[in-house]
């Protein structure tokens, strides 16, 4: 109830803080827009070609890049500026700041994960499932109420692995403060905008196993579909509970490191 | 946690941080080879020191740049853990981050800002008191008094950014102070401030420790706000812990000499060497007033031996000021 209470209150906060740079409003909508077309043209220019791309129509593929966008708008809502004003640059490990955060007397990744929102982000989130309500809309099989239900739980794991990858990587900069990790990362899931079986064999383990990005578009998009076996559905809510797990343990384990910067 | 009435709210025992730091000379040559095998070097930034301070004390925590003051004082807030050494803040241990523990102490540092940049410190405030759970009531009853005491209720409603340094000092400070922490650790809490807001702010660390009977742990490195505050001072230097006492005792155990003031009944001329007592220095001349640094010990006979040989009208045997016994402790590093 206090943390909900807490949210709230961050969130409230984060627009105040948002409204004092209104010209930024601009160019959000300019770069979400810009997001949207590039994603969805380069979708139209291939399927302008061909009717199947390994076994992928056109409404599905775009269903991967609906998903893609909406999980990439729910990280830009709050876990990607709360991580970021952690672990970013001029994040607090590199200014010392996390003293103060270090101090309050309440959970530490509730804090870093919850903080900050971008409340911009919405108008992404609306985009995005934009898009998938038009792959959905687009598919040959009606949609199932079943078919509803897995997608959003796939969804929900998705966004939990997700956040489990983000806050594990956001935990490397105690190690090398000032190293943009997440660059990285965000170069990597760039991959996830397309389905995993577009790709070849050895990308597709990489992206599976190692970096599981391609499981947190593809198996929600498979399930829109009707596609996903119920193998698939535990496969992706155990890696979700175990990367999290993992992410957390190592995020406190990347805490005791910190020295803080010199006073 | 109550604590026994005798027993110290703060307890070190031989704390000792070494931090380890990675090593390189200048150059593009020695940035490549650094980012093959890096090597390190051990620094000793607090070595086993020891110290208690009792329940309602302002202590000053004093020492050059880089004694390991604020090293320390992370340490007892929790915020860093140490290579050795123990220590115990209202029962606690520090680096734990027992969360009552956290609820009953504060950090306040001169040269970092817990406000939010952009918006009014209200909001900031606001959010401080969700997450230290206050209710209502007694964090607008809390706030009230704090912004009464410091005279800030027309900087509540500007954003932070457009504060001044002094406004925004003020602001730290009722932010470390709303959840009515037991002890609090003040890392430099005037430093850049000009003379008047350094004095509003040393008013009120008094009242609010006259009020409230807040344990409090200083660092400055103004000796004003240490004198006005810190009836006792702990010295620090190179991480090792020099002095422990009271502030006027420091001038008599630290500097080994005393100076001797006199005024002539002449002008002295720089030609005519005077007469003065053996191993006597001067330190400042101007027509006819004269300082000398003499030894502790020899202090009451230079004088008779200055009153002897000189036409003297006035002559008064005094401490060193504490700044020019800080000087020299810190440029010597003993005592």
């Amino acid at each position: 109830m206090r943390y909900l209470r807490l949210i709230d209150r961050f969130i409230k906060v984060s627009f105040v803080e948002e409204v004092s740079y209104r010209a930024n409003f601009w160019i959000n909508l300019l770069h979400s827009l810009l997001n949207l077309i590039t994603g969805v043209l380069g979708v139209y220019v291939i399927f302008g070609q061909i009717d199947t791309l390994r076994g992928w129509s056109y409404a599905e593929t775009l269903s991967v890049l609906g998903v893609y966008l909406t999980i990439q708008a729910l990280r830009n809502l709050f876990i990607g500026p709360s991580l970021d004003a952690l672990a970013g640059m001029d994040g607090e490990v590199w200014s010392g700041n996390l003293d103060f955060t270090l101090l309050r007397p309440m959970s530490i990744q509730f804090l870093a994960s919850f903080r900050r929102w971008r409340l911009f982000a919405l108008f992404d989130l609306l985009l995005g499932l934009g898009v998938l309500v038009y792959a959905a809309i687009s598919m040959d099989q009606a949609l199932s109420i079943s078919n509803i239900a897995m997608f959003l739980l796939t969804l929900l794991f998705g966004a939990g692995i997700l956040y489990a990858i983000l806050l594990a990587f956001s935990a490397l900069v105690f190690w090398s403060p000032g190293v943009m990790f997440m660059w990285i990362f965000d170069g990597v899931f760039q991959l996830a905008r397309y389905p995993l079986g577009l790709y070849p064999g050895w990308v597709r383990l990489a992206l599976t196993w190692i970096i599981p990005v391609g499981v947190i578009t593809t198996i929600p998009a498979q399930a829109l579909r009707g596609g996903l076996s119920m193998e698939r559905l535990a496969f992706s809510l155990v890696m979700a509970v175990i990367l999290i797990l993992c992410a957390s343990i190592f995020f406190r384990a990347a805490l005791r490191r910190y020295a803080s910067a010199s006073s | 946690m109550p604590s026994l009435s005798n027993s110290p709210v703060i307890f070190v025992r031989n704390l000792t941080k070494t931090y380890r730091v990675p090593e390189r000379e200048s150059g593009l040559g020695a940035s490549l080879k650094s980012m093959v095998r890096r090597s390190y070097q051990d620094v000793k930034a607090v070595q086993e020191i020891s110290f208690s301070i009792q329940a309602g004390e302002m202590v000053g925590f004093i020492g050059p740049n880089g004694a390991g003051k604020t090293t320390t004082l992370k340490m007892l807030a929790g915020i860093l853990y140490p290579s050795e050494g123990a220590a115990q803040v209202l029962g606690h241990i520090p680096w734990k981050r027992e969360t009552a523990y956290l609820r009953r102490i504060s950090i306040v540092l001169g040269n970092k800002s817990q406000m939010l940049w952009d918006i009014p410190p209200l909001d900031t405030f606001g959010v401080l008191g969700e997450i230290y759970s206050l209710p209502a009531a007694e964090y607008r009853n809390t706030l009230d008094e704090l912004v009464d005491l410091l005279g800030m209720e027309e900087v509540l409603k500007k954003p932070v950014r457009n504060l001044s340094l002094g406004e925004r000092m003020k602001c730290e400070l009722v932010a470390g102070l709303l959840h009515r922490p037991a002890v609090l650790f003040l890392d430099e809490p005037t430093l850049g401030l000009d003379i008047s807001i350094q004095r509003r702010v040393r008013d009120f660390l008094c009242q609010y420790n006259q009020r409230y009977g807040v344990t409090v742990l200083l660092t400055s490195h103004y000796m004003a706000d240490v004198m006005a505050l810190c009836p006792r001072v702990i010295l620090i230097h190179h991480g090792k812990l020099l002095y422990d006492g009271r502030l006027d005792g420091l001038a008599q155990q630290l500097a080994p000499f005393k100076l001797v003031r006199l005024t002539l009944n002449h002008g002295i001329s720089t030609t005519n060497a005077l007469d003065l007592p053996p191993n006597a220095e001067i330190i400042e001349q101007e027509n006819s007033h004269l300082t000398l640094r003499v030894d502790r010990e020899a202090a009451p006979s230079a004088a008779a031996y200055l009153l002897d040989k000189l036409a003297v009208t006035d002559l008064t045997i005094e401490d060193p000021p504490i700044e020019a016994v800080m000087d020299q402790v810190y440029q010597e590093g003993n005592v």
